[in-house]
């Protein structure tokens, strides 16, 4: 080591802050989501109201939890196209269970969270014994979920959920709703798991390189079914928690819940080709995206002009991302 | 005038000088050797005078130009990287021409035309393919010199660039390769060869330039030098060649038994493998080694056969029950078996030590951190910080990571698959002295190796194959060098 020389630093503080920030694997998101947030509170006066910000909090939840589930099996290099569906069909099942067939709503809950975990079984045995890939079983499991959703209803929601559960969906705890509680809960658990237990770390090793883990002896397979029985059950849960917000179980839950996560975890530093990233990035990103979804609406946009901008924000973080690597790598 | 020159060339990279102040010339038609241990900055140098990387200092001229000012001069430097880089689900025909335009082909790319044209390199370079073939079902060999045939097709190449060509031949593919060097030559085209093969270095070699973390320390005309020389000048050190590695204790009671073991690519395998035993596996790339390996490891399907781990059965086609039995494999393949590329060193060593590092509260960051960091001074890991990304070191720092990392698990059985292959010879004997350590300590190792070299100081006993066949099992202290190299290739010579 003795003959090797140290550069001098050469550039200045705000070189290395910015490089710092862009190197690390949520800062830099959570600065956009700062500035994003600040910016938002000087545009519109009614950005900062607590009922706006519990509107924000809210509807970010929902999305929020099929993100941990999405982001979770992007770092193991896998992407589940049918979780929408299964929070839809979960979602029905709740509200079959209870209505329908009169069953104690709390069990209908439990059972329909274990009906995603299925579901989510479902994809990642497929996946990993038929050597598919997930992306492209999913596409046909998500048609089979979608489809059974309109089978059961045949397009007409379900009304008359029960008072006692709504609270989960409409409460409030200390005036934070109760569902953005619940996806905190979720995404604590998720961030823990993922950063500082053995399955985590294993789970960036798979995505990483496959065959390097399984050289290492890290079960594989069986963390990869895991991860889709988690992201199944978290879908399912995101799907209950809106049956309770809204009263009713709509055949529609879901429908928003495809390409969402996914945007959110690129925006947040997931990359679709798997091993890097962190779950409270993609959370960070799903965050950018109601922020400005919110104050699109704040704004009076037409809200048919909804799609293009939170399709802009996808290709600018992206490009932001790509060119801030470039410019990482030139300075080195 | 040389045809490619660098003055004072220098590369910074954030806390470390990859290169400094490097004069090196190239002459047209003769080859000049570059060797240096892994990391001294052989890479960083070919990266800057291909253009693939732009030099901190210095100059880089090509034809007397400054090739910073015309940056088209790359255009006549042509590279054959030591991993193979070709598209396997593609032809012979289509790897070899494309870029189609730099093969002076123009229009509609016509599958005839395309084969055509290839034919003549194919016999060229000795390759024994048709045009038509795809690549991934030509053997490997053919793979690396149709590598080389693809450099050659550039009509503009005027200095070609070989990054260890021959890290996967066995001697009879070196002398192909060489001969198209030679060819090379005679046309007057300048070649720098990389290479850690020391034979090879003096067989092929006109000029040589020796680096050594960053520096040029040595340069001149081989036929003025010897080995030794140049080995002390690339490890700063006096280096005993001859030294061997052999366990100096006596080999233990039976470990590892294999009957009648069948899979792809080799039939009805047996062997034991001893406690503090060294056993090497001989052969030619492509004779089934590596696949018994890994199919013992339960990385492959077994087609039939038993194995057995001190008298009990041990369990096929699992991995991870043999590295929880004891077992472990380091493949050949670094890059896609044992690094993971976007975690740092410090993660990637992390991943199996989590026994020793994990609590109620989740891994501790401080145990973990201690731990990597006497996994990285006992395996001397030359690294700027443990938080480095893995693919930044250079090739033989992420094996020592990953033998490290392996050493972690405690094992009973290890099996090194070609563990030197593109390592340079200070590593080297570093991990011989860690094998003869870890056998004296008890443990079963098996060599799989296309060194013949290294399988005579390391192993105390070298198993021949042929073909997915044993054909011979010898002592290597006493076993005669032709008796050892008729095993490998004795029965193709029965078959033709």
């Amino acid at each position: 080591m003795s003959d090797l020389q140290k550069t001098a630093p050469g550039q200045g503080r705000e070189a290395s802050v910015m490089r710092a920030l862009l190197q690390h694997p949520i800062l830099g998101v959570l600065s956009v989501l700062v500035v994003i947030f600040v910016a938002s509170a000087l545009l519109s006066p009614y950005f900062l109201t607590p009922y706006n910000l519990s509107v924000v909090a809210r509807g970010l939840a929902f999305v929020a939890l099929v993100t941990i589930g999405q982001a979770s099996l992007m770092i193991l290099g896998e992407l589940d196209l049918s979780l929408g569906t299964i929070g839809g069909l979960s979602g029905i099942l709740t509200g079959m269970l209870m209505v329908n067939a009169g069953i104690n709503p709390w069990l209908a809950i439990v059972i329909a969270i274990s009906f995603g975990a299925v579901l989510g079984f479902i994809n990642g045995i497929l996946t990993t014994k038929l050597r598919l890939h997930s992306l492209v079983l999913t596409i046909g499991t998500a048609g089979i979920y979608g489809g059974a959703i309109l089978v059961l209803t045949r397009g007409v929601a379900i009304t008359g959920i029960p008072r006692e559960i709504q609270f989960l969906g409409r409460g409030t705890l200390l005036g934070v709703p109760m569902p953005f509680i619940i996806m905190l809960v979720m995404l604590v658990l998720a961030a823990f798991l993922t950063i500082k237990t053995p399955f985590g770390r294993y789970m960036y090793a798979i995505g990483n390189n496959r065959d390097a883990a399984r050289m290492l002896g890290i079960p594989v397979d069986r963390i990869r079914v895991l991860v889709f029985v988690m992201a199944g059950a978290l879908s399912a849960m995101a799907g209950v928690l809106l049956v309770a917000r809204l009263g009713t179980a709509q055949p529609s839950i879901g429908d928003a819940w495809v390409l969402g996560p996914i945007a959110a975890a690129v925006i947040g530093g997931v990359a679709t080709t798997g091993g890097v990233g962190m779950i409270a990035g993609a959370i960070f990103g799903a965050g950018i995206i109601a922020i400005i979804e919110n104050i699109i609406v704040l704004f009076g946009v037409s809200p048919y002009w909804q799609g293009i901008v939170s399709g802009a924000i996808v290709v600018i973080a992206i490009s932001f991302d790509a060119i801030s690597r470039q410019w990482l790598r030139k300075e080195s | 005038m040389a045809y490619l020159e660098a003055r004072g060339l220098g590369r910074d990279f954030p806390g470390v000088t990859a290169l400094n102040d490097v004069d090196i010339d190239v002459e047209s038609g003769r080859a000049h050797v570059l060797v240096g241990e892994n990391g001294a900055g052989k890479s960083t140098f070919v990266k800057l005078v291909t253009g693939t990387d732009r030099p901190s200092r210095g100059q880089i001229r090509i034809d007397g130009k400054d090739a910073a000012e015309h940056p088209d001069l790359f255009r006549y430097i042509a590279y054959v990287p030591q991993e193979l880089s070709l598209f396997p689900h593609m032809s012979v025909a289509e790897n070899l021409l494309m870029p189609f335009h730099a093969s002076g082909h123009r229009g509609l790319v016509r599958r005839r035309t395309l084969e055509a044209k290839t034919q003549s390199y194919l016999d060229r370079f000795g390759i024994a393919a048709k045009p038509s073939d795809l690549v991934r079902n030509i053997s490997v060999p053919d793979q690396q010199l149709l590598q080389i045939a693809r450099a050659s097709t550039n009509t503009d190449m005027r200095v070609l660039i070989l990054d260890e060509p021959t890290s996967a031949l066995t001697p009879v593919e070196v002398e192909r390769v060489f001969r198209v060097v030679r060819d090379f030559h005679e046309r007057g085209i300048g070649v720098v060869f990389i290479s850690h093969k020391m034979d090879e270095v003096f067989d092929i070699g006109d000029d040589y330039t020796v680096l050594r973390n960053g520096k040029k320390v040595d340069a001149g005309q081989l036929a003025d030098v010897d080995e030794d020389r140049l080995i002390r000048a690339m490890s700063g050190q006096k280096l005993e060649l001859g030294t061997m590695f052999r366990p100096k204790v006596p080999r233990g009671k039976p470990l590892l038994t294999v009957t009648g073991l069948s899979g792809r690519k080799f039939d009805d395998v047996s062997f034991t493998l001893d406690r503090g035993e060294i056993l090497g596996f001989a052969g030619l790339v492509g004779s089934g080694r590596s696949e018994i390996m890994q199919t013992i490891f339960g990385f492959l399907k077994a087609r039939g056969g038993r194995v057995s781990l001190d008298g009990a059965d041990w369990p096929l086609g699992d991995t991870t029950k043999s590295v929880a039995g004891g077992m472990l494999y380091l493949s050949e393949e670094r890059k896609h078996h044992g690094i993971f590329p976007h975690l740092s060193l410090r993660e990637n060593i992390g991943l199996s030590i989590t026994d020793l590092t994990n609590s109620p509260l989740g891994i501790s960051a401080a145990r973990e951190r201690a731990a990597v960091d006497d996994i990285i001074k006992d395996y001397e890991i030359r690294t700027a910080s443990r938080e480095k990304k893995i693919s930044f070191l250079s090739g033989g720092n992420q094996q020592k990571a990953i033998i490290g990392r392996a050493m972690a698990m405690t094992p009973k059985i290890l099996i090194f698959d070609e563990p030197t292959k593109g390592i340079d010879v200070r590593t080297k004997a570093q991990i011989y002295k860690i094998m003869q350590g870890l056998a004296e300590q008890g443990i079963g190792i098996i060599l799989v190796s296309s060194e013949m070299d290294e399988l005579r100081k390391c192993a105390s006993r070298i198993i021949t194959m042929h073909s997915g066949r044993i054909t011979g099992d010898f002592d290597s202290a006493t076993a005669d060098s032709e008796q050892l190299v008729g095993a490998i290739f004795a029965t193709e010579t029965e078959h033709v």
